[in-house]
């Protein structure tokens, strides 16, 4: 099986782009991290992200209009790929081989 | 917030500096988009600092450009660089040593004059609606239509009328210092506060902001009273917050008069960084009840009331100035002598934020800036800059010589033009960030000293600054670039042959750059040197000329308004025998001539009106003999004489007078008949001319001497002088402080010596002397180092040279010559720069004073020896140390 790597940031933002589904850019990707996980995030590390995957082709991107409030910088949208839906595919799938693999009797120890 | 709704233009430049090109518009619209919706959610002061903030998290390997990242992180030199540098500058000790010390303290200069610079230009900016708010200036002209003053103060009447009259002033309040009153407060006495009072609108106008309290309602009542939160403490002491002063009651007192007033709220301290400091505000209401209709309306003359206008947004002030002859016809006319009131009067208004810095007008508030200072300043601290980087290139260039070899062999291993310029940055940089924190602490060091001396309340704390930090950080980064870049491209460019024999390319003419920079510093130094002197001798013979009256051993007490018995008080004054001679005099020598009222003179049987402005002063019989001012014609006031009861005037008048009122000869004066005082003001009256006085300087150096009067005065006198003699000072300042204290047990008594009034006149030249002084020394020393340091490396270029010469018989005067012969040439080329250029600059300041020292041949050619010896100097030691090496020594290897 071809290794689908994805840091947990990576996976997040992979996941919000998805939810977003086609209104997905910088401030909004961030918002919506920031409203759902409750978790502060820098520019410098969602854009590196953002980056990162569009170069492994999970993210494809493309410029929308300009508006005013950006002074007058166009947005750029992303969106999940193919490839991107089978890395994020994949890795809930090994996440949920791991978690049927752990024995019953680790959570009974704890809760005990 | 006008200014603060756009991001920062500095961090978008850094960001488009470093971010890859395809990435930043969006990233950047990002940013903005953010940062907008900051700035309106929050409107604090820290959204700036939050972009800064983001965008300098930007800086990652992902985001960079592509280039800059291969060469700086793929390529791996980064460590290589870092380590050879390291490596060389641990080698080279001394010049490291000397490099460090002429950089730092090049940047301590120029960090400080920085900061100075900073905050003389934030005055009053903090003002919200700074740009809309005018100071009304009111200009007088004489009967020739020449302006004869210009003042900082309006008349009672302007604010109001001109706010009435047009829709396009919002706001005006006017500032009166009323009379200094005691306060009390629970039964306690605070006397002569300086209590101001002013306009409703002075809330609108000024950002004042109130610790407790609503500006809004704060002068509703019309004895209310605001006061500072350091007023605040001194009255309801360090626990004030506690203990709700709003509504308590303060008795404001004077001269028998009492009301008591009621604190409604508490403002901030006003910052230092603003023209005016009051510490006390009441409504002006209560002022306006107290003097009546008819004073108030005023609107020529009794210029006291300070006025500020606030303009509708966008309003220029020309649309207000317009209207001036309009305004003076409605409200004034026509004088009684048939002449338009229009003709004498006019009004400036004076953007708020040019008067800290442009403006020195009649009656200023405060000790204002100067827009000059500020200018030499700037230049002296960017010259110095320059001068610390030259040095560092002249003492690079000299250093990486020695390593050519290293050079050759770099190149002939592969290494390209552009890793070889990155190598000599790298140490360009580390040696800028090794002098960063030296000259900080330097800077840390001599703060103290600029502030005490400055008057100012300057702090160096990078924490708390952030603008500071970052221009630091942009700081080190442009002197690192300058300073490195010449070395490393010369460097680079070096031909590998050359390279690899070495020493042989360096005495080539393509050193000629070098001497292009060793001449720039010699021309900041000579320039600097020059100008100093000019400063000094200026300064020399303002301390040395004749002011014309004595100036030395005289004390001046300032009378307070507890002491009314004049006559009893000045005998038992002068009641010691270190105490002789003491007069009442309006005004004093070392003052302004700043009163004065129209004047007519006798010729022949006809009044004529005088058409020059003849200022008074109000002194008694001993005032000549105090300040042994001479007599040219004519005699003296005699005790008796009495303006008030005798309904006759008594007039002396300076020889200047004379002059402009048509007589050569003083003698011919003496007893003509002069009216003084205003038409209709029945105080003052005709009376002759008793005598005239030889010139002397009322007023500084910096103007004319100017015709004046002096009258045989018996009020307004707030003044006492009196000789004193040398020797035990402390029993006649006891005798002063006890005889003050029978008449007046309130206050202390404000006694100074003219001498050092005399000398604060000059105060800003004083301080521009020993600034510039420091300067100078820092610019010798950092060339002084560079030199050392330069001529040490030509010797060891030289070194066989000097010895195949010496072998073949050459003296050590010999040798000495030809290495100090450049130099010669390099500062004759300097001095020619340098001197027209100083002078050309510094005549300017020169031409503020009326009476000046011209610039002697000495002054002139001064700078240029003191160059040459320091030069003689640094070179001569080491150039004798090396003719004095055995040349077997330095000829053995090969």
């Amino acid at each position: 099986m071809k290794d689908y790597q994805l840091g947990e940031f990576e996976e997040i933002v992979l996941l919000t782009v998805a939810i977003l589904h086609g209104d997905a850019y910088g401030v909004n990707v961030k918002k919506e991290i920031q409203r759902r996980l409750g978790r502060q995030v820098s520019v410098g590390a969602l854009q590196s992200a953002l980056r990162r995957m569009e170069e492994k082709s999970y993210l494809a991107s493309e410029f929308g209009e300009a508006t005013a409030v950006r002074g007058g910088k166009r947005k750029k949208y992303f969106a999940v790929t193919d490839l991107g839906k089978k890395a994020l595919a994949y890795t809930k799938e090994t996440r949920n081989q791991l978690w049927d693999a752990i024995p019953e009797v680790v959570f009974k120890f704890r809760w005990a | 917030m006008s200014t603060d709704v756009h991001p920062p233009k500095l961090a978008n430049t850094l960001l488009a500096s470093f971010c890859h090109p395809h990435y930043l518009e969006d990233i950047q619209g990002d940013l903005e988009e953010e940062y907008y919706e900051r700035v309106r959610d929050t409107k604090g002061k820290w959204n700036k600092l939050w972009y800064f903030y983001q965008v300098f998290k930007l800086i990652r390997p992902k985001l960079i450009k592509r280039n800059k990242v291969k060469n700086l992180i793929y390529s791996s030199m980064l460590k290589n660089y870092l380590k050879i540098g390291f490596r060389n500058l641990w080698k080279y000790k001394s010049g490291t040593l000397i490099n460090v010390l002429g950089l730092s303290t090049g940047l301590a200069a120029f960090i400080l004059i920085a900061l100075f610079i900073k905050d003389e230009l934030s005055y009053d900016i903090h003002h919200k609606d700074a740009d809309n708010i005018y100071r009304l200036t009111i200009k007088n002209f004489n009967t020739d239509g020449d302006l004869s003053r210009q003042w900082a103060f309006a008349s009672a009447g302007h604010a109001t009328r001109l706010k009435d009259d047009y829709a396009e002033i919002t706001h005006a309040t006017r500032f009166y210092p009323w009379a200094f009153p005691d306060l009390t407060v629970a039964g306690k006495k605070f006397p002569s506060e300086q209590v101001v009072f002013a306009d409703e609108d002075v809330f609108d106008i000024f950002t004042f902001p109130f610790l407790i309290g609503d500006p809004q309602t704060a002068f509703s009542d019309i004895q209310s009273l605001v006061l500072t939160e350091s007023s605040a403490i001194k009255l309801f002491g360090n626990d004030w917050r506690g203990k709700d002063i709003i509504g308590e009651p303060v008795k404001l007192e004077r001269s028998g008069q009492q009301a008591t007033f009621t604190v409604t709220g508490v403002m901030e301290n006003m910052p230092e960084q603003q023209h005016f400091h009051f510490e006390y505000l009441a409504p002006i209401n209560f002022i306006e009840k107290l003097f009546g209709e008819s004073s108030m309306s005023n609107v020529t003359g009794n210029y006291n009331w300070l006025t500020y206008l606030k303009l509708k947004d966008g309003t220029a002030p020309e649309t207000i100035e317009s209207k001036r002859d309009e305004f003076f016809d409605k409200y004034v006319g026509q004088f009684s002598n048939g002449l338009d009131a229009k003709a004498f009067y006019d009004f400036e208004l004076q953007p708020l934020l040019s008067i800290h810095l442009n403006s020195s007008l009649e009656g200023e508030i405060e000790n204002n800036g100067s827009i000059q200072q500020i200018l030499i300043f700037g230049t002296i601290g960017v010259l110095l800059l320059l001068v610390a980087c030259i040095n560092y290139m002249n003492l690079a260039t000299s250093h990486f010589s020695r390593r050519m070899k290293e050079v050759g062999v770099r190149k002939v291993m592969g290494a390209q033009k552009s890793s070889l310029i990155n190598q000599f940055l790298t140490e360009a940089f580390l040696v800028n960030l090794m002098a960063v924190p030296m000259a900080i602490v330097l800077g840390v060091l001599a703060l103290p000293y600029l502030n005490e001396f400055m008057d100012k309340q300057l702090s160096l704390n990078l924490i708390a600054n952030v603008d500071l930090l970052l221009g630091l950080v942009l700081l080190i980064i442009l002197v690192a670039v300058i300073s490195g870049s010449y070395p490393s491209l010369f460097l680079s460019k070096i031909n590998l042959i050359q390279a690899l024999k070495g020493e042989s390319a360096i005495n080539s003419s393509k050193w000629n750059f070098r001497n292009v920079l060793v001449t720039f510093q010699y021309v900041v130094t000579i320039g600097l040197i020059f100008t100093l002197l000019v400063i000094e001798s200026q300064l020399s013979f303002i301390q040395n000329s004749d002011p014309g009256y004595r100036k030395d051993q005289i004390i001046h007490l300032s009378l307070s308004r507890n002491i009314n018995n004049l006559d009893v008080f000045k005998r038992e004054m002068l009641n010691h025998p270190n105490i002789s001679n003491g007069t009442y005099a309006s005004r004093i020598p070392t003052g302004r001539l700043a009163d004065s009222m129209g004047a007519g003179f006798f010729k022949n049987d006809s009044v004529v009106g005088l058409d020059f402005r003849l200022p008074f002063i109000l002194v008694d019989e001993d005032f000549l003999k105090t300040f042994e001012i001479n007599l040219l014609a004519g005699e003296n006031f005699k005790a008796s004489m009495d303006m008030g009861g005798d309904s006759v005037g008594y007039y002396l008048i300076n020889n200047a007078a004379a002059k402009a009122l048509g007589y050569n000869d003083p003698s011919e004066v003496v007893g003509k008949k002069l009216s003084y005082g205003q038409y209709n003001d029945q105080s003052l009256r005709a009376g002759r001319i008793l005598g005239v006085t030889q010139d002397f300087h009322f007023e500084s150096l910096h103007n004319e001497i100017k015709p004046m009067v002096m009258l045989k005065g018996s009020w307004n006198m707030n003044r006492l002088c009196m000789q004193v003699k040398p020797e035990d000072l402390a029993s006649t300042i006891d005798h002063i402080e006890s005889t003050w204290t029978k008449f007046d047990p309130e206050r202390s008594a404000n006694y100074r010596f003219l001498d050092e009034i005399f000398s604060e006149q000059y105060q800003a030249e004083q301080r521009l002397s020993t600034m510039i002084t420091a300067f100078t020394i820092i610019a010798i020393l950092i060339g002084c180092l560079g030199l050392i340091g330069m001529v040490g490396f030509i010797i060891d270029t030289k070194l066989k040279e000097i010895g195949i010469r010496k072998v073949l018989g050459a003296s050590i005067t010999n040798i000495a010559s030809g290495i100090g012969k450049k130099f010669l040439l390099l500062i004759g080329i300097a001095f020619i720069i340098a001197v027209p250029t100083a002078y050309y600059l510094i005549s300017g300041w020169l031409d503020d004073f009326v009476y000046r020292t011209s610039i002697a041949l000495w002054i002139i050619l001064a700078p240029a020896v003191a160059v040459l010896m320091i030069t003689a100097i640094s070179v001569g030691y080491q150039t004798l140390k090396a003719s004095l090496v055995n040349p077997v020594e330095c000829l053995k290897d090969e």
